[in-house]
């Protein structure tokens, strides 16, 4: 049976943002809600309609998605523990002196311009509304502070001419934020496979 | 009853829903209904990123047909859903029983 227009732009709406079998699985859905219309009595546009006034806003269904993307929480949690790595490390770069380290002032400058551009990919994921826009923003930001991490973790004690407590627990904290980056991985790569299926 | 006071609910509601056996998205929606009688008011899409989130933390699992050249995804609860429908109707028994006492002023049901 061809499908109404309405309902067929409906999909078209959801194809844009969420992966294909998200919205096979709608796309059947909304099929059956408007048979069920169909069945009492409505004329296939006026069933359509009805159709799509009970499914919502696309934009809604779309963020439904985004809200329980893993990426989305990846980011939740790189968003609520990033202050505390943060707070470790800046506290152990003031008191390690790290301005005197031998370092290229222009690797201080990467690194920031790493974090800044992670801090904003991560704001972005936790808040955006689109899917796939989270799930860049979301993976993006977490290879970001991944590769901070990493080179934090092995520049660090190579080039500090003592490690301090402090530095010992913004090491741990590194440490710790990796783990959790290879995990993260894992479920976002889950999700992955679903959405190729 | 509106979406933002079924808030925190629906999980359960879902879980419940699928308590009779696997059912598609559509279908739980329909128990759902049902089994309210017509006063749940949700838009029917948002069911759907529910039940991924369920799947994702384990409580159902779900599963690919194709019905009348569609593909459709059937859920069922998982052993971790059986078990988490339970908690959540004792915590909810145990929640409306208390909300009921201070509402009305009846004593709180001392344990049998």
């Amino acid at each position: 049976m061809a499908q109404p227009r309405l309902i067929t732009g409906y999909l078209s709406a959801l194809s844009a943002q969420l992966p294909a079998p998200v919205v096979a699985e709608l796309a059947d859905g909304l099929y059956e809600t408007h048979l069920h219309y169909l069945r009492q009595g409505l004329d296939p546009d006026a069933a359509a309609r009805a159709a799509v006034a009970e499914f919502g806003e696309p934009s809604l269904v779309i963020a439904g998605y985004a809200a329980v993307s893993p990426a989305r929480r990846v980011a939740r949690r790189l968003m609520a523990t990033g202050p505390l790595v943060g707070a470790c490390w800046v506290t152990a770069l003031i008191t390690g002196r790290a301005w005197a380290w031998p370092v290229q002032p222009a690797v201080f400058l990467l690194a920031g311009v790493v974090l800044l551009a992670s801090i904003g990919l991560i704001v972005s994921a936790v808040a955006g509304p689109g899917y796939r826009s989270v799930v860049r923003a979301g993976l993006a930001g977490c290879a970001g502070v991944t590769a901070l991490d990493a080179f934090l973790v092995v520049a660090v004690p190579l080039t500090a001419p003592a490690i301090s407590w402090i530095t010992s627990l913004a090491l741990a904290a590194s440490l710790t934020r990796l783990m959790f980056s290879a995990r993260s991985l894992r479920w976002c790569l889950a999700d992955a496979a679903f959405n190729l299926r | 009853m509106r979406g933002e006071e079924l808030k925190g609910h629906l999980d359960a509601m879902l879980l419940a829903a699928l308590e009779g056996g696997p059912r598609h998205g559509y279908a739980v929606i329909d128990a759902l209904r049902q089994s309210t009688g017509g006063k749940l008011d949700l838009p029917t899409g948002t069911i759907y990123p529910a039940l991924r989130r369920l799947e994702q933390a384990g409580l159902i699992t779900g599963s690919w047909s194709v019905v009348a050249g569609r593909r459709r995804r059937d859920y069922e609860l998982t052993p971790a859903g059986r078990q988490a429908l339970s908690g959540r109707r004792a915590d909810w028994r145990d929640f409306s029983a208390m909300v009921t006492a201070a509402l009305e002023g009846s004593p709180w049901p001392s344990p049998a």
